[in-house]
């Protein structure tokens, strides 16, 4: 997975009835490698974020910003 | 497979001196029932939503009470290029739900029982389907082959 920040991750839910989760990302590794700092929903809670198979990038437009 | 190719969910970490409520928020917000502990890049160790009500909770720990004071450690980690059977090992072995995958010392994922049971139940249905059109179609034959 490539991350930028900006980016925003979707988590699926795993059961059924359970919604998706996301969050916003704040900081890559190198190259835009795993883990990233991110920020989780309204609450603005932040962690480090180690994506697996359930997770997918929704990549932000830098150029239109 | 590889140990890290059975890993399911997206693992969440967090540092030593987080609040626990801040620890309950994070597994509410990202869906997760444990949460790595990590010191700078060492793995020092987990938290699980049970640490949080027996060791928290339960004891009447004040909220902003710190993560290192409730977490299980030392870790029980499994590297990510091992074969996904030795984690069958390593559950057998430890009273755990949960197991960190490592990769070069550093954490890269959580795998859990439940990750095991879905591919045992991938393997056993793979298994299962052609012995139960045998037995639902009993009276379908192979053709014979032809010698001719």
């Amino acid at each position: 997975m490539q991350a930028s920040p900006g980016d925003r991750i979707i988590i699926k839910g795993h059961r059924i009835g359970e919604p998706d989760r996301d969050c916003e990302v704040l900081e890559v590794g190198d190259d835009g490698a795993p883990p990233y700092r991110v920020r989780w929903g309204d609450t603005g809670h932040e962690s480090l974020f180690f994506p697996g198979s359930d997770a997918t990038v929704q990549h932000f437009d830098h150029a239109n910003s | 497979m590889r140990t890290i190719e059975g890993v399911r969910r997206s693992g969440v970490a967090v540092r030593p001196d987080e609040t626990i409520q801040n620890a309950a928020a994070l597994m509410e917000q990202a869906g997760v029932g444990s949460l790595a502990v990590l010191d700078g890049d060492e793995l020092v160790g987990i938290v699980t939503d049970r640490d949080l009500v027996r060791r928290g909770l339960a004891r009447g720990l004040a909220s902003d009470a710190r993560v290192d004071g409730v977490m299980s450690a030392p870790v029980v980690t499994i590297s990510a290029d091992s074969d996904l059977h030795a984690a069958f090992s390593v559950f057998g072995q430890h009273a755990l739900r949960r197991l960190a995958v490592v990769e070069r010392e550093r954490f890269v994922g959580m795998i859990s029982i439940d990750d095991l049971l879905v591919d045992l139940a991938n393997d056993l249905s793979a298994l299962v389907r052609p012995v139960t059109a045998e037995v639902l179609f009993a009276h379908r034959d192979s053709p014979v082959p032809s010698t001719a």
